[in-house]
């Protein structure tokens, strides 16, 4: 029997569906592959939460110049990447995000779209949880893939509420899978 | 009077000639005689019946849609629908509301009755409205009653000088102007009848379309509008409130304030009457040097509405802390956002409760019928933890006398535990986590326990500044911990120091004050409207309330709050030592910072919008609800910000402000309301208005953009607010000054200027002289056309002629 990770908050328990559990990178390798669109989406906790030797927005910058994939940046996260000279994000509310991946023409803030894969981190816990609500039960052409450490359950993969140096370590992984972090 | 006035019971139908008895107003009068002689002859058996009169001398034209059915408007929800579509965003992908299911609408599965997952959610939002509504309403219907019981059904309704167009809300939508009690409830009638229809529309079986759920969420929100106005209306009318009163009395407010030299009753809720009782009784006996009252939530403004020498202890999240202080020697409960704990909590501090409504008994026993001596008696000696007292005369009584009697023993009590104690009982933690995953700002609680097992308080002394009160890290930690109380006590020096001058509720906004705004705001010139309402469920503490209203208030927008947003405002101090209310005006005007009063107040804000309309524009609002939202949408920058919204009725309250075209902002916790309603700027169609004076179809700035918008953090909600305060309405300086400022607030918030100016460029002179390099650049760019300055409409029969 798998044991099922739970969500975060304890409340927040979802319906039917629920995310796999991430717990290495390579997990992750056939939706990589097979992404031929994805998607960066940044929240505002991005901004104060450590990664290495700089922080989350350090890593998204990372992971989306490794993977050629264009950031949305939400709750003003966009200064942060401004002040760092990256120019491959756009600014968009978590709540208009949610809504535009609904639509499977989306062509999204950069006009790269329309998008087959999201990953998403930074967003307030319960916000990110709604937000890949709407992304699980309206945007089913989406794969979506949580980084942030706790788990997500409407996602397809989610970290399982992971201790802390192993998360960071399995995300410096992701970024070597897609060819970043040297 | 003109010849065209209705009976009340005709209105859903159209008019019916005068009577000759408009003067009187009977409510469902009837009379029977088993023999009367009169001059057309003798009768036997003679029985009269009369549904209602309505005594009306108004001579304004009725409307369209005076007291609208569910279905009324609906096609002004379609069109406002159709631009602001929901997004939902499900919280359950079960429905367990019948013995079919539990149902799972997961992908496109429908349930046993036919239900799909979207139009669910619209039904779960349309219940919260209903939810919400009902808890206004049965608040009001009790105002109602008991005045008339208390005053009589001809007592006249007043909200104050200058407030010729008084009860603009009721007018609007019923079109009816309350001049007595009894009109007031004949309008609680019509609200619910509506209430009826669209809880019933909930029921399995019965509505199926997610959009017609949405209007019907849209419905219930109107009602909702209607009756706060009605309850706020009554009791201005008869309790001695301020009235429209710019110069409303500042009052004390924080925990630091109460005198505990005194003995303290405790006042939690939104219902005036019995905490009336309580400060009416203190008066009459002239026992406030040994006796203080603080209310918590909307009985706070209340109270001090009618008594200045009551106290705002604090919001609603502050319940816990200050019940568990133990300062409170009694504690008077009446209804709507009430721990339901609350007896529970007061028992551990042994403060009796007195429970006040038959909406919130807290399975107390019912004294309402006993002598206030046994009552006393029984509370004080601790026979039983608290009463259920409906009979509001005698609560101030029983309350008065209980707190007098338990304060000498009870001051010598200490309630919270010392820091060394806390530090000793902190090295049981068992560091599993669940506190932190409990609570819903995931404030790092464990961190803050573990740093206290070495005498280092300064954490959980940070997490209380986050802390919203829900005490749901102490459910779920496996020791027991009464966490909440540890933060209290690491907190101890900041609780003293809460002390505040914050103005209490000064009711509706006067005529004149829209004479005077009326232009500029349409114009443009004043920025616009921000209104802070609603609950205090913040993400990280009241303060960014205040921080976002002084914001706007430094810009010379209108600020106006009300409810537990309009606390949270007031208690930040400057270097000066003054609050918010001290520092601006309470004059609506610009740069104004108003607080309207309790929840029921809301209506005032939604009533000043609509004056706008018929004061300045000199619209008809009589049963003309259609034609006046469309003028709000299209020319009033008005915007509600509820940042800490958590309860049923702020999303009832919320609905009723999108149905009038006003946009609402909530917190990131709003976003569990699980349904957004926004616009997508680019779909030119979507932006396709009339131009009133041409019947031209035309395409205009996305503004505002959406109606309702959960924002993730103060830097988007400020930059967000500044955005949706565009009006296609805006002359050329006042979309000028409201880019101005939407560009400063996006680059202090987002760094770096925002990439749709030019879509609210429509001729040169919109653009902000100051910036006009950049906007130019930016208009090249994207191809940018002049378009023309209209009279935005998007209702086909406003524009003149009819729009045939």
């Amino acid at each position: 029997m798998v044991m099922r990770p739970v969500p975060w908050q304890t409340g927040e328990i979802c319906g039917p569906e629920s995310a796999k559990s991430l717990t290495k990178a390579a997990v992750l390798k056939r939706d990589l592959t097979k992404a031929k669109s994805p998607l960066l989406i940044v929240g505002s906790e991005a901004v104060t939460e450590k990664h290495g030797k700089g922080n989350m927005i350090d890593y998204a910058i990372a992971l989306s110049k490794a993977m050629k994939m264009p950031v949305i940046a939400t709750g003003g996260a966009i200064k942060a990447f401004l002040e760092r000279g990256f120019d491959g994000a756009k600014s968009m509310g978590a709540m208009e995000v949610a809504y535009r991946l609904q639509d499977p023409d989306w062509l999204g803030p950069s006009g790269k779209g329309p998008y087959d894969m999201i990953m998403i981190y930074g967003i307030p816990y319960y916000m990110q949880w709604t937000l890949l609500s709407a992304v699980m039960n309206f945007g089913t052409h989406l794969t979506a893939i949580a980084l942030g450490r706790y788990f997500q359950p409407h996602a397809k993969w989610s970290f399982p509420n992971m201790k802390e140096k192993q998360y960071h370590t399995v995300l410096d992984e992701i970024l070597e899978l897609v060819g970043g972090g040297k | 009077m003109k010849d065209s006035q209705p009976y009340y019971g005709a209105l859903f139908s159209g008019y019916k000639p005068r009577t000759g008895t408009e003067h009187v107003m009977k409510k469902k009068a009837y009379f029977k005689a088993d023999e009367a002689e009169t001059s057309l002859g003798r009768f036997k058996g003679l029985e009269v019946r009369i549904g209602t009169v309505v005594d009306d001398e108004w001579d304004e034209p009725m409307g369209p849609t005076p007291m609208p059915n569910p279905t009324d408007l609906r096609s002004w929800d379609h069109k406002l629908l159709s631009r602001y579509q929901p997004s939902y965003m499900p919280y359950c992908q079960v429905c367990c509301l019948c013995t079919f299911g539990k149902c799972d609408l997961s992908g496109d599965k429908r349930g046993a009755c036919g239900i799909d997952i979207k139009a669910q959610q619209a039904r779960i939002v349309l219940v919260a409205a209903n939810i919400g509504c009902a808890a206004h309403l049965a608040h009001a219907r009790h105002l109602v009653d008991h005045l008339i019981e208390e005053f009589g059904p001809r007592t006249a309704l007043m909200q104050g000088p200058g407030t010729e167009i008084h009860a603009p809300v009721s007018r609007l939508v019923t079109g009816m102007r309350p001049i007595t009690l009894e009109d007031a409830s004949l309008i609680v009638d019509y609200c619910e009848t509506q209430l009826a229809h669209t809880l019933s529309a909930t029921h399995t079986g019965q509505e199926g379309s997610w959009l017609d759920f949405e209007s019907k969420v849209l419905h219930a929100g109107m009602i909702d509008q209607v009756g706060m106005e009605i309850a706020d209306l009554v009791q201005i009318s008869t309790m001695g409130f301020p009235q429209a009163d710019p110069e409303a009395p500042l009052v004390q407010s924080g925990i630091g304030m109460m005198d505990t030299n005194k003995a303290i009753i405790l006042t939690i809720g939104h219902n005036i009457v019995p905490a009336a009782s309580i400060t009416d009784y203190i008066t009459e006996k002239k026992v406030g040097n040994q006796v203080e009252v603080g209310g918590m939530c909307c009985t706070a403004w209340d109270i001090t509405r009618r008594d200045p020498s009551a106290k705002v202890i604090g919001p609603i999240s502050w319940q816990l802390r200050y019940i568990r202080s133990g300062k409170a020697d009694v504690i008077v409960v009446d209804e709507q956002c009430i721990r339901t704990d609350v007896v529970r909590e007061a028992k551990k501090v042994k403060a009796p409760v007195i429970s006040t409504s038959d909406k919130a008994v807290m399975g107390l026993p019912d004294r309402s019928d006993d002598s206030v001596d046994s009552i006393v008696d029984e509370l004080v000696s601790g026979k039983i933890d608290g009463a259920f007292i409906h009979d509001h005369h005698k609560v101030g009584e029983v309350a008065t006398k209980v707190a007098l009697a338990l304060k000498p023993k009870r001051r010598k009590m200490k309630f919270f535990p010392s820091k060394k104690q806390i530090q000793k009982m902190a090295q049981d933690c068992k560091k599993c986590s669940e506190c932190i995953r409990a609570c819903p700002n995931d404030q790092p609680v464990m961190e803050a326990v573990l740093a206290a097992q070495l005498g280092n308080f300064e954490p959980l002394r940070d997490v209380y500044q986050s802390c919203i009160g829900c005490a749901r890290c102490e459910s779920a930690c496996p020791n027991d911990f009464d966490l909440h109380s540890w933060m209290v006590v690491a907190a101890e020096a900041d609780c003293k120091d809460e002390t505040y001058m914050v103005r209490t509720g000064r009711g509706a906004i006067q005529d004149i004050e829209i004479r005077n705004v009326g232009q500029p705001i349409v114009f443009g010139e004043i920025p616009g409207v921000i209104a802070h309402v609603g609950c205090a469920n913040y993400p990280q503490g009241g303060k960014d309330v205040h921080d976002m209203a002084e914001e706007f208030a430094k810009r010379r927008y209108i600020i106006v709050t009300s409810g537990c947003a309009a606390i949270s405002a007031g208690h930040v101090r400057d270097e000066n030592g003054e609050s918010i209310y001290e520092r601006h005006s309470g004059e609506f005007n610009a740069g104004g910072v108003l607080n309207v009063g309790s929840c029921v107040s809301n209506p005032h804000i939604a009533g000043a919008a609509i004056k706008i309309a018929a004061i300045f524009a000199k619209r008809n609002l009589r049963g003309n609800y259609a034609e006046i939202a469309d003028y709000i949408l299209n020319r009033v920058g008005a915007v509600g910000i509820s940042w800490g919204a958590m309860s049923q009725k702020a999303a009832s309250i919320a609905s009723g402000f999108w149905r009038l075209g006003v946009p609402v902002i909530v917190g990131p916790h709003g976003s569990k309301y699980r349904r957004m309603l926004l616009g997508k700027a680019e779909e030119e169609r979507d932006w396709t208005v009339y131009d009133a004076r041409t019947g031209d179809r035309v395409v205009v700035a996305p503004g505002p953009e959406h109606l309702f918008y959960a924002a993730e953090t103060v830097a988007e909600a400020n930059v967000m607010t500044a955005k949706l305060v565009i009006r296609p309405n805006d002359t050329n300086k006042g979309r000028s000054i409201k880019l101005s400022h939407y560009i400063d607030i996006h680059e202090t918030y987002y760094g770096f200027f925002p990439d749709d100016v030019w879509k609210y460029i429509r001729r040169d002179a919109d653009i902000p002289i100051t910036l006009k390099d950049k906007i130019l650049a930016q208009m090249k760019e994207n191809k940018w056309k002049e378009r023309p300055i209209i009279d935005p409409t998007i209702l086909k029969e406003q524009v003149m002629g009819g729009g045939k």
